[in-house]
């Protein structure tokens, strides 16, 4: 009874342990993009996955990393344990008490300090500093597990050894090593597994171009993390899987002699023995260096020409810079960011050199008013004549003379609605504050955005800096904020295809997408006026390659390519060459995409409106958010 | 002498904890204590006072603790029962414990998001029997659990590590002289397993504490805790002295959970791994 009570206990807490990673296993094999949708059975995702340059070489870097700072802080740690063992037990306890620190600290904390010491030693951040990192808080796992082997050791025997004439170094290699080796290796195992798993470190120390894993996926958490990585996840996991079970396995069946199942469960030991201290670092060493041979050869060949460029998450097909590549031979560093706020103090510092930039309209007026922009010489740019008048004259009001933008796309901020969901006709801003809808509004996470929903609403500018009606919209935000389900960015979409939530404040280029998955949906701009918004091409002043830049924009400006571009994200292109290529009428006169000016009459475009003015508009929606 | 020589061996580390451990956080307390001039003050770390960044500290506290509390309710009975289990299997039962980990912490937590949402996997299943839903998504609720499962091993493992190492004639020693379970538990097993407890809600308190992705996701970012302050500070307000002398706040908190290692794991038995 009591053996199955205990039973019924551990699988419980192995299906709480296992759930999530049953669920991504079998999204692994959903055929549809979104995370919330089922929409039949495929492997097609196992196929696409090994085409993926982008995934493929975050996992190469992923696994070098973790290998090379488990391997070193082996070393270092093994070496250090044997030292620290053999002081004074007054600096013993203070040499644990420093190892104790990296695992104790937030990792935020020390993923910050270390940004910090790179930053001020003006290291580059890149592949070096996440490996320097790694083995910072790899070491103290290697400590931790092999210290205690170490202190089980019987000292004489290391003696003995020497008084029969084995040197320090023969002795140790003879006598001591083969007893602490179970705790090197689990440290070395601890070590890569932490290295594998870690993402709050490297998120704070990594540099452009440089993914693993964790920040790969990070930043397309916000967009809806491509099915790939979920193949790609489970391949890894079961593959671990059945490493273990190898191991682990038990002697099976029960009318088994019992001696013979010791017998064969050592022999089984031993080969796990073998299995994981020759065969597993072979197999994994040949794995990651051939891969990266592999990878290496076909993205950065070093001494070519090259274009670093920086854009919003999945805001450009990876196909138009396989084309560009193959064009030009110029070869493209691939970055992304999620807003405007996280890619601004980046380019501020100067720190990371990039060479185009995707920024909004009220960033670029920031930048240009801080001199961070290179001009654009036109001359190198003509396929700008393929661009709508009607942009480059609304580009005018963040950057007068059109000098330093180029537009890439446009669009507006509305109300995308579930019609099986709402009763009414939805034209207001208001139902976003309508009680009916409680837990049911998905609102936007970025300070404008919402104070643009709440500023049109009260019938004000969404570029106003008066107090009072930035108070007033402060506390309309408050009083929605029972009612609004979360705070999302780009998750409306596919909280929105899944049905998760009846209302959500979305862009207009996410709504086509939406309606393909979902065609429930339906898309309006609030008649009270919205915002209406243009990403623009820019050059920044210390940007080392600003020809290629120029070619580069030249490129995404070509009717074709932009039409393709257009079919892969959706969003409104400013391109009318590439807007009279678009076949289905229904989409190239779609009001959603490219909405009349009469729709447009109240809407505005963001400006900036000063640092003093930034710092309000902060400070009073992180009184709505800990509200 | 030739313990001399071998404490050498100490020395890459020595270096290597100086140069990115020690000078690191010197410059944490260098940041947090400057303002953007370089000048001296305590602004930083009075920010902590404001109301929102209070109530930041104080939610991160709550919640932390809660799930400090489940974690150590679930992980004791779970380590019991483990270590009563064939002594061989020792390492397998650590992998069963670190194996998700190969499959990405991120992954993991969303994928919490599709089993808890409204129409997720958990309500679809209540649905069908028709039982009421689970309305947890985006509450303080899910984001403990998010916490209970990203951090349970860490208490499981230590607590289970000073289970097994208990000397199994202490216990018939005692049950010899006339005890009972309750009072075995009680005065032998307890006071023994305290090594490992300690170290277990140390190694889930912090990161608890500390975190910013699982409110971020499991949270709708509608609960701010100090975490999510902090990495906003950072990496959108841009204002890395704030950030600074907030995370040396948090720092308080880190080194009285060193304290209390000092004082119940002199030996370091209570490690996890």
């Amino acid at each position: 009874m009591k053996k199955i009570l205990q039973n019924i206990y551990l699988t419980l807490i192995i299906i709480f342990l296992y759930a999530p990673i049953a669920t991504l296993v079998v999204l692994s094999f959903n055929d549809s993009k979104t995370r919330s949708k089922w929409g039949g059975f495929t492997g097609k995702w196992y196929i696409s996955l090994f085409k993926d340059d982008a995934i493929m070489n975050a996992l190469y870097t992923t696994l070098i990393i973790a290998l090379l700072s488990a391997l070193i802080a082996t070393v270092i740690g093994t070496a250090a344990s044997l030292g620290i063992q053999a002081m004074h037990r007054r600096y013993r306890t203070f040499m644990m008490g420093v190892t104790n620190i990296p695992m104790l600290n937030a990792d935020i904390v020390t993923g910050i300090s270390l940004m910090l010491l790179f930053v001020a030693c003006r290291f580059t951040m890149g592949f070096s500093t996440i490996l320097m990192a790694h083995i910072t808080f790899n070491i103290p796992y290697v400590i931790l597990s092999v210290m205690p082997k170490l202190r089980q050791t019987n000292k004489h025997t290391y003696e003995a050894a020497m008084d029969l004439g084995a040197s320090p170094v023969y002795a140790f290699f003879k006598v001591v090593f083969p007893d602490i080796l179970p705790g090197v290796l689990s440290g070395f195992l601890l070590a890569f597994t932490m290295s594998l798993d870690d993402f709050v470190i490297t998120h704070f120390t990594k540099g452009p171009g440089v993914d693993t894993l964790s920040t790969k996926i990070y930043s397309e958490v916000r967009k809806g993390i491509r099915p790939e990585m979920y193949a790609l996840s489970t391949i890894m996991f079961v593959s671990v899987l059945l490493l273990l079970i190898l191991i682990n396995m038990n002697p099976s069946g029960k009318g088994h002699d019992k001696a013979r199942a010791e017998k064969t469960m050592s022999n089984r030991r031993r080969f796990g023995r073998v299995l994981m201290t020759r065969v597993v670092p072979a197999v994994l060493t040949i794995v990651v260096i051939a891969g990266g041979f592999f990878y290496a050869s076909r993205t950065n060949i070093s001494g070519k020409e090259q274009v670093v460029v920086y854009n919003w998450g999945e805001y450009l097909d990876p196909q138009v810079i396989k084309m560009f590549e193959e064009e030009t031979g110029i070869s493209v560093v691939y970055e992304e960011y999620e807003t405007n706020e996280i890619m601004y103090p980046k380019i501020q510092s100067g720190a990371i050199a990039y060479d185009v930039v995707c920024p909004s309209d009220y960033m670029i007026q920031r930048m240009i008013e801080n001199d961070l922009l290179a001009e654009i010489n036109w001359d190198n740019i003509p396929n700008i004549k393929n661009m709508d008048e009607t942009y480059m004259k609304q580009s005018q009001q963040f950057d007068p003379g059109n000098k330093y933008s180029v537009p890439y796309c446009w669009g507006t901020v509305g109300i995308l609605y579930n019609k099986t969901m709402v009763d009414e006709p939805i034209d207001s801003w208001s139902v976003l504050w309508d009680e009916k809808y409680k837990d049911n509004i998905l609102m936007q996470d970025s300070v404008r955005d919402a104070f643009a929903v709440a500023l049109k609403y009260l019938g004000y500018s969404l570029n106003s800096t008066d107090l009072d009606e930035l108070n007033e919209a402060r506390n309309l935000l408050i009083e929605q904020k029972p009612l609004v389900q979360a705070y999302v960015v780009d998750q409306v979409r596919d909280k929105m295809i899944g049905n998760e939530a009846a209302i959500g404040v979305i862009y207009s280029g996410e709504a086509i997408y939406t309606q393909w998955e979902n065609p429930d949906l339906e898309y309006v701009i609030p008649k009270e006026g919205s915002n209406v918004w243009i990403d623009s091409w820019v050059i920044p002043k210390n940007a080392p390659n600003k020809e290629n830049a120029e070619k580069f924009i030249n490129f995404v400006c070509r009717p074709d390519i932009a039409l393709m571009n257009f079919e892969f994200i959706t969003y409104s292109t400013p391109n009318k060459a590439a807007r009279a290529l678009i076949e289905d009428p229904d989409i190239r006169n779609s009001e959603i995409a490219f909405p009349s000016s009469e729709q447009l009459a109240d809407c505005e475009t963001f400006r900036f409106l000063g640092d003093k003015n930034d710092a309000v508009y902060n400070e009073l929606w992180r009184e709505v958010k800990s509200k | 002498m030739l313990k001399n020589k071998r404490k050498l061996l100490a020395g890459p580390y020595l270096f290597w904890a100086a140069s990115f451990i020690i000078i690191p956080l010197l410059m944490i307390v260098y940041y947090g204590l400057t303002d953007k001039e370089g000048g001296f003050t305590l602004l930083n770390l009075a920010k902590i006072t404001e109301p929102e960044n209070l109530k930041a500290l104080g939610l991160a506290v709550l919640l932390s603790f809660v799930s400090t509390v489940i974690c150590l309710l679930l992980a004791y009975p779970l380590a019991m029962i483990l270590s009563r289990r064939n002594v061989n299997q020792t390492s397998f039962v650590v992998l069963i414990f670190i194996l998700p980990m190969w499959m990405n912490f991120l992954l993991r937590t969303l994928a919490w998001q599709n089993l808890l949402e409204k129409t997720g996997v958990i309500n679809s299943v209540l649905k069908f029997f028709h039982l009421p839903g689970w309305e947890i998504i985006n509450t303080p609720g899910a984001i403990i659990l998010g916490m209970v499962y990203n951090f349970l091993p860490f208490m499981v493992l230590p607590i289970y590590n000073v289970l097994a190492k208990i000397d199994k004639d202490v216990i018939s020693a005692a049950r010899d002289l006339g005890a009972g379970n309750m009072q075995t538990f009680m005065k032998i097993i307890l006071p023994l397993s305290v090594p490992g407890i300690i170290s277990g809600i140390t190694m889930v308190f912090v990161p608890a504490l500390t975190t910013f992705v699982i409110s971020d996701l499991l949270g709708g970012s509608k609960i701010l805790l100090i975490g999510n302050v902090i990495e906003q500070e950072f990496k959108q307000g841009s204002n890395w002295n704030v950030g600074s002398g907030l995370s040396l706040v948090l720092m308080i908190f880190i080194i009285a959970s060193m304290a209390l290692i000092a004082k119940y794991d002199k030996e370091g038995e209570g490690t996890a791994f």
